[in-house]
C-alpha cells in the first residue's frame, strides 16, 4: 500500500531529473582543451594554475602547466572562462567555447605586474596583511624551474658516486705504494744486486692498472656532473679542484714512467732516466689525491692550527 | 539669572554634544590607527650540525613588510633560497638540491603577534613557514626588540628541523646531519 502511494513520486523525481540534465546524462560530449603558458621572453612557465569554470554551471576544472609550459584540460562541451595563475605574474582569463570533440588551442602570456606593485618600498596592496608580490622580488627569482632541480638531482647523484668511488680508489692507490719497493730492482753505485720477483712486479702492475681504472672512472663523475651556471666556485672545493691539476697528470705519468721502468728492468738495465722519477711522481700523486679528499672532508669547525 | 541659566544650558548641551561625537567617532579613529613596517636589513642563518661539520648558512637578501592593525600585527619576510651561503659553492648546491631549491625556489615566513608588543623587549610571535614545498607552524617564538632610532631590530630563532619539512637528511661519510636546523633571524625594521 506504502510503495504504491510512492511511486508516483519516483516516478515524478526521475523524470525530473531526466528533464532538468538531459546533457549531463548522455548528451555532452568531452574535448581536450590544450594549450601552454608562457612568460614575456617566451620562456615556458612550469606550476602555471589554470582553472577552467563553465559560465553556466557546474564545477570548476584545474590543472597546472608541466615543466614545458603546457596544460591540458577534459573538458565537456560548452563555454568556459579558463584562467591562468602564476606567481610573480598577473593572472589572465580567456573565453574560449568547447563544442563536442573539439576545442581550440590557448596560449597564454603572462606578464610581470607592475613595478610600482613590486618595489619593496612601496605600499603594501593589502591593509590586511602584505602580500609576496608586494616585496619586490622579480619573477624569475620566485619562480620554480623544474629543469634547474633535474640537473641538481643528476649532480648530486653523480658527486656521491664519485666521492665513495674517490675513497675506494684510496686503497688499491696506497697497496701500491706499499708494493712499489717490493717491485724495484736493488742496486748500489750501478750494479744490479737483487731483481724484484715476477710476481711482485706483477701485483704492483696489477694494482697500479686497478688504481688508474678507478681514478678514471672517479674522475669522469665529476667532469661530467651537471654543471650549475651562475655560481662561482667558493670555499673547500677549491682546493679539491686545484689539487686536481696535481693529481690528474701524476695519474697519466706515473703509468708511463712505471711501464718504462719496467722495461728497463726486464732489459737487465737499472732504472734510469726520466723512468726512474716513477715513484716520485707516484708519491706526488698520492699525497695531492688524499689532500684533496681531506679537503673537503676536514671538519671546519676544528681549526688545527689553533688550540683550544 | 535668565542668562546665567541660559549659559549653564548652552554649555551642558555642548558638552554632551562634544561627548556624544567623541564617543561616535572613537572607534573608526582607532581603526584608522594601522602602521606599516619594512625590512631594511636583514640576517637570516641556518645551523646545520654533523659530527664532522658546523656549518652556518647565511643570506642577507630577505625582503619584508609588516602591517599592524586592529590590536594585531602580521609581517611577512621572503627570501631566495639560493642565496644562503655557507662559505662553500659545492655545499650550497647540494642543499639547494636537497630542499628542492629550484622546485620552490623562496623560504617565505609570516608571523602575527599582538600590537601591544610591538612596545615590549620581547615579542612573542605564531609564525607560518613556507619551504621546501612544505608549511611549518611555530607557535610563541621569542624575539628579542630593540629600539635603535626610529628603527626597531628583531632577533630570535626559529626552533625549525628537517622533518618539518620533510628534508631528506643530507649525510656525509655515511652520518646524515641532526634533525635540527635552527633559522637566526636578525631583522632590522622600519616604519613607513
Amino acid at each position: 500500500m506504502d510503495v504504491d502511494r510512492k511511486r508516483p513520486w519516483l516516478w515524478l523525481c526521475c523524470i525530473a531529473f531526466l528533464l532538468a540534465f538531459p546533457r549531463a546524462g548522455f548528451g555532452q560530449e568531452a574535448a581536450v582543451l590544450a594549450g601552454s603558458v608562457r612568460n614575456d621572453s617566451a620562456g615556458p612557465v612550469a606550476g602555471a594554475q589554470i582553472t577552467a569554470k563553465s559560465v553556466t554551471s557546474g564545477p570548476s576544472v584545474q590543472t597546472v602547466t608541466d615543466a614545458s609550459g603546457s596544460f591540458s584540460l577534459r573538458l565537456a562541451a560548452g563555454t568556459y572562462d579558463v584562467n591562468v595563475a602564476a606567481t610573480g605574474f598577473d593572472s589572465q582569463t580567456k573565453k574560449v567555447s568547447v563544442t563536442a570533440n573539439k576545442a581550440p588551442a590557448l596560449q597564454f602570456t603572462l606578464t610581470a605586474p607592475p613595478q610600482s606593485r613590486g618595489l619593496p618600498n612601496a605600499p603594501s596592496t593589502s591593509l590586511q596583511e602584505p602580500s609576496l608580490q608586494d616585496l619586490g622580488f622579480s619573477p624569475q627569482q620566485m619562480q620554480s624551474n623544474p629543469q634547474l632541480q633535474a640537473r641538481l638531482n643528476r649532480r648530486t647523484e653523480m658527486l656521491k658516486i664519485h666521492q665513495k668511488l674517490g675513497v675506494i680508489t684510496l686503497f688499491p692507490m696506497a697497496a701500491d705504494l706499499v708494493t712499489g719497493p717490493m717491485a724495484k730492482a736493488k742496486g748500489r753505485n750501478g750494479q744490479l744486486i737483487s731483481e724484484p720477483t715476477q710476481a711482485n712486479l706483477d701485483l704492483h702492475a696489477a694494482l697500479g692498472s686497478t688504481t688508474a681504472a678507478l681514478y678514471v672512472s672517479t674522475a669522469s663523475f665529476a667532469i661530467f656532473a651537471p654543471k650549475i651556471s651562475g655560481v662561482k666556485r667558493r670555499g673547500a672545493i677549491r682546493v679539491h679542484e686545484a689539487l686536481a691539476f696535481v693529481h690528474g697528470p701524476g695519474m697519466i705519468l706515473t703509468p708511463i714512467l712505471g711501464s718504462m721502468a719496467f722495461s728497463q728492468e726486464q732489459a737487465g738495465e737499472k732504472v734510469h732516466g726520466i723512468a726512474a722519477a716513477h715513484g716520485f711522481v707516484a708519491y706526488t700523486t698520492v699525497i695531492a689525491y688524499t689532500a684533496s679528499i681531506i679537503a673537503v672532508s676536514w671538519p671546519i669547525h676544528l681549526k688545527f692550527w689553533k688550540k683550544k | 539669572m535668565k542668562r546665567r541659566l541660559g549659559e549653564e544650558m548652552t554649555r551642558r548641551v555642548f558638552s554632551v554634544m562634544l561627548l556624544s561625537a567623541v564617543v561616535w567617532f572613537a572607534p573608526s579613529l582607532f581603526a584608522q590607527d594601522s602602521s606599516q613596517w619594512i625590512l631594511d636589513q636583514s640576517t637570516l642563518s641556518y645551523h646545520m650540525s654533523h659530527p664532522m661539520h658546523e656549518v652556518d648558512g647565511v643570506s642577507h637578501a630577505a625582503k619584508g613588510k609588516g602591517i599592524c592593525q586592529s590590536g594585531s600585527c602580521n609581517f611577512l619576510i621572503a627570501v631566495p633560497v639560493k642565496t644562503f651561503d655557507s662559505g662553500d659553492s659545492n655545499r650550497d648546491l647540494h642543499m639547494m638540491e636537497v630542499v628542492r631549491g629550484a622546485d620552490f625556489p623562496m623560504v617565505v615566513v609570516r608571523a602575527q603577534f599582538p600590537e601591544s608588543e610591538l612596545n615590549q623587549p620581547w615579542i612573542h610571535a605564531n609564525l607560518q613557514v613556507q619551504f621546501a614545498g612544505q608549511t611549518a607552524q611555530y607557535a610563541n617564538v621569542p624575539f628579542q626588540r630593540t629600539q635603535q632610532g626610529n628603527q626597531v631590530r628583531i632577533q630570535g630563532t626559529v626552533p625549525s628541523t628537517c622533518s618539518d619539512f620533510k628534508i631528506t637528511r643530507p649525510s656525509f661519510l655515511t652520518v646524515p646531519i641532526k634533525n635540527e636546523i635552527p633559522v637566526h633571524v636578525d631583522a632590522t625594521w622600519r616604519k613607513q
